[in-house]
């Protein structure tokens, strides 16, 4: 299980929130090129509940791929109150063939894309995973070096923390009061229910780098 | 990764695999000096498309293939043979496959039995059972050399792999066992592996195996 908050930014304030990141949490930043394939039976037959995804991993040598099956949304009337989307999901790595594999398994692909940026991780009671990114369109297939930002002027914030049954009603708080931490720069709520961009991030975003500025000038 | 050639117990003519053969293959392991180490455990599955409506058939492979090793349960083989892809993924595509509800279980077959140390080579000996029953489908033995300098090539092992072969094969004759060891040895090449041996080369050797054991008892 997984438990997501998601956000969008205005491309100007990155930097901004960049800074903030690396006060918070303290860790490394990496680098986040990811190509992402989302499949779907070549056959649909009734509703899509769940998702196939394809991910290669382009930021490290050798690339990595793994399939990652998003289960649907937990329901109910509980679930609806979560500030936090919690969902099944299951991951695997698997060896560079794994496109073949789904598409000799009844597979094709529906969409592709790819997600450039950085990321953070760090634990607090849980391990949180803060990942900023422009998503980018590929105007031929598997062109990711014609890869161009579907928004050029919006960017994508996820905050993610890996979740089980027993756990999740923990881990949403946890995720959420990280997102408040965020707030100045960035609305962060359950995707789908967009909170739109902060109007006063500009103000923020001047504050947060004048003062990195001045530490860097101390330094 | 060592090379491990997987070869299996060939009946003369006329001849069954049964229980006391696979006990004399024990023997003749110890008649050698090698020493049992542990169990082993490797776990082949054939599955077929889920097919609801025979109108709604998806295109895509008749047959998958799976295969899973006890001694590295973090990860899980797929092979497709009539497309030649090894696939390797780790142990939760299980997971997966299950939720995507394409393919079903059909068959499922079971090889275990005990490891032995002899010298610088590391062997395995054991059964090969369908998992709803019980009786013998097959006798398998693999083995590596394990001890020092192993390589990873498959062409520059090729001669000392099969002089161990010859050495274990007079053992068993001098138990005057009627059959021999057989290796079948896939194309490694056709399904885009190379000369340098990994877990892929190991998974692909198991499915040939369990193949030719199904095949073995429908002929029978």
């Amino acid at each position: 299980m997984e438990c997501v908050v998601q956000g969008i930014i205005e491309a100007q304030h990155v930097e901004a929130l960049d800074v903030l990141l690396q006060g918070l949490c303290e860790g490394q930043r990496e680098a986040v090129k990811t190509h992402e394939i989302c499949l779907k039976k070549s056959l649909e037959t009734g509703t899509v509940a769940s998702e196939l995804h394809l991910l290669c991993d382009l930021s490290k040598r050798p690339q990595i791929w793994t399939v990652k099956h998003i289960g649907g949304a937990m329901r109910g009337t509980g679930a609806e109150q979560l500030p936090a989307l919690v969902r099944n999901i299951v991951e695997s790595k698997m060896s560079n063939n794994a496109l073949r594999f789904f598409y000799a398994v009844g597979y094709k692909m529906d969409y592709e894309l790819l997600r450039d940026g950085f990321a953070y991780r760090f634990q607090r009671a849980f391990p949180i995973t803060v990942t900023v990114t422009s998503v980018c369109r590929l105007p031929k297939q598997h062109s990711i070096d014609e890869a161009t930002p579907v928004t050029p002027n919006i960017q994508l914030v996820e905050v993610t923390a890996p979740a089980t049954a027993d756990n999740f009603s923990d881990v949403v708080p946890a995720i959420s009061s990280f997102a408040e931490h965020l707030s100045p720069l960035v609305n962060l709520s359950k995707p789908g229910s967009f909170a739109g961009i902060v109007s006063t991030a500009s103000t923020a975003a001047a504050s947060l780098l004048s003062r990195s500025d001045r530490l860097e000038h101390r330094v | 990764m060592v090379v491990k050639w997987v070869l299996h117990w060939q009946p003369s003519a006329g001849a069954q695999v049964t229980s006391q053969t696979l006990v004399d293959l024990f023997r003749s392991i110890e008649s050698m000096n090698g020493v049992r180490t542990g169990r082993w455990q490797i776990t082949a599955a054939q599955h077929r498309p889920f097919t609801r409506d025979q109108a709604m058939a998806i295109d895509c492979a008749k047959e998958l293939l799976g295969v899973a090793f006890s001694e590295f349960a973090s990860k899980h083989y797929f092979v497709l043979r009539a497309e030649r892809m090894v696939v390797e993924a780790d142990s939760s595509i299980q997971a997966i496959m299950e939720k995507l509800q394409v393919y079903r279980n059909r068959l499922s077959m079971v090889f275990e039995g005990f490891q032995y140390q002899l010298g610088d080579f590391q062997l395995k000996a054991g059964r090969a059972v369908l998992s709803q029953a019980e009786n013998l489908r097959g006798i398998v033995l693999e083995f590596a050399q394990v001890e020092y300098s192993p390589v990873s090539s498959i062409e520059k092992t090729r001669q000392m792999m099969q002089e161990f072969v010859d050495l274990w094969q007079e053992a068993i004759s001098a138990q005057s066992m009627s059959g021999r060891i057989s290796l079948l040895e896939p194309n490694f090449a056709e399904y885009a592996l190379s000369d340098t041996y990994t877990w892929q080369h190991t998974a692909l050797q198991y499915i040939f195996l369990f193949a030719y054991f199904l095949s073995q008892s429908q002929r029978a």
